[in-house]
């Protein structure tokens, strides 16, 4: 039988759990300050913020928005874009931009994957995109995880974090 | 989610990926699951540094380069290869770190037992439920209140934004494939790179086996899925040319 892919929808709001920024959408998690270690923690009760936010998505598109990229603002809030900064990592460098409407990340790119070897390269094309999978499956309300072969680097959270913090500033 | 259900989640950037971690307390108090969730992070940091390839002085680089014998190792490296040498005979040897180019590598392994020891901590420490995913590998206990088991997609091949399938998870799912970093899982019986199977896919009780036979699949094929599903597991095969193949009780909800 072949395969029928189930498409997955949404903003890249689950990012934020991802690389440590917190949106600030009308029923938001509550963020906790005090978690150890570099990571980012967030908790929810009764009902997630990205659970919230694709609800509201839909309700104000009535067309739809298929993918992060065609998702659009439904009122005022203005959207900008940043590019992060160029880091060094262990097979070369690249630069991620982040694109966000209002307080939402709206969506991830790698603008520059600048990589030394046909290995780093093939890393660079199935791997990078594995915490944009992260961000979009936590748009999606009916599944919890998912499951896949990934390698990711710690120089894309970097650039993207740079990134975020040049539109938050 | 059921209102009322708390979930508190957290990602860790730790074995060059996060680990992003799903718990609902169900009882226990805020204070004592951040504790958890904060143990459970130190097990995944001590395991980086015990195993991690890219750090030239942790003890399995220095053991790959003969600067040292396993005695002289701490108890995690011996305990992941006694992990390692059931794994093999467990997938009939399509899973042996041993004769993989380069020497011993047992990083196919490590991140699967890393979120599987970070799970029980959790569940050691009385959180009602919980999943550790580390980079696609999960390992979960409980199930979240409203449902009979937690829901994992399990994304295509071809794009991290799709999804094959969706199943119901009691337990543990690992998946390997040839996309995660180029051909780097390697066919140990014909001494290459593996093709054919875009991704493998292997649901059961302990992570570390899931792992191991996912990565073996890879190489193997469809002539691995029975010493899968005689040692209690299921699986899942996306075939390169967009076939799929399952095991008769992969506890999937859609079709493939």
């Amino acid at each position: 039988m072949k395969r029928a892919p189930i498409v997955l929808t949404g903003t890249a709001a689950g990012l934020i759990a991802v690389i440590g920024y917190h949106a600030a959408t009308p029923q938001a998690a509550l963020t906790s300050g005090t978690s150890a270690g570099p990571g980012a923690s967030t908790l929810n009760v009764g009902g997630t913020s990205t659970t919230a936010s694709s609800s509201a998505t839909k309700s104000s598109a009535a067309t739809a928005a298929k993918t992060a990229k065609t998702t659009t603002a439904s009122s005022a809030q203005t959207t900008r874009s940043a590019v992060g900064s160029d880091v060094q990592f262990q097979y070369g460098d690249m630069e991620v931009k982040v694109t966000m409407t209002g307080s939402r990340i709206t969506d991830v790119s790698v603008v520059k994957a600048d990589v030394y070897d046909q290995h780093s390269y093939e890393i660079n094309q199935y791997a990078i995109p594995y915490l944009k999978t992260e961000a979009l499956k936590a748009q999606s309300a009916s599944i919890d995880g998912v499951s896949g072969a990934s390698y990711t680097s710690a120089a894309y959270e970097q650039s993207l974090q740079s990134a975020i913090d040049k539109l938050k500033a | 989610m059921r209102p009322g259900e708390i979930s508190y989640r957290h990602a860790e950037p730790v074995m060059g990926t996060v680990v992003s971690i799903d718990v609902r307390p169900q009882g226990l108090p805020m204070a004592s699951t951040r504790a958890a969730v904060a143990r459970a992070c130190e097990v995944l940091h001590r395991a980086d540094e015990m195993f991690s390839l890219y750090k030239p002085e942790s003890p399995l680089s220095r053991l790959r380069r003969g600067e040292i014998e396993l005695e002289e190792c701490p108890a995690e490296v011996s305990d992941i290869v006694t992990l390692c040498e059931q794994a093999k005979v467990a997938s009939d040897g399509w899973f042996d770190p041993w004769r993989l180019p380069g020497g011993f590598d047992p990083t196919g392994l490590v991140k699967g037992w890393a979120a599987a020891e970070a799970a029980h901590v959790l569940e050691a420490a009385g959180v009602g439920a919980g999943m550790v995913n580390a980079a696609g590998d999960i390992a979960s206990f409980g199930r979240p209140s409203h449902r009979d088991a937690w829901r994992v997609g399990i994304r295509t091949p071809e794009s991290p934004d799709l999804l094959s399938c969706v199943i119901d998870l009691r337990g543990s799912v690992a998946t390997s494939g040839r996309y995660e970093r180029g051909d780097h899982v390697w066919d140990v019986v014909a001494g290459r790179p593996a093709a054919g199977v875009a991704s493998a896919t292997v649901c059961g009780p302990d992570l570390v086996l899931a792992d191991a036979f996912a990565t073996g699949l890879v190489a193997a094929g469809s002539a691995g899925l029975d010493a899968v599903t005689g040692a209690g597991y299921q699986a899942l095969l996306l075939l390169e040319d967009g076939e799929s193949v399952a095991t008769a009780e992969f506890p999937s909800l859609s079709a493939v």
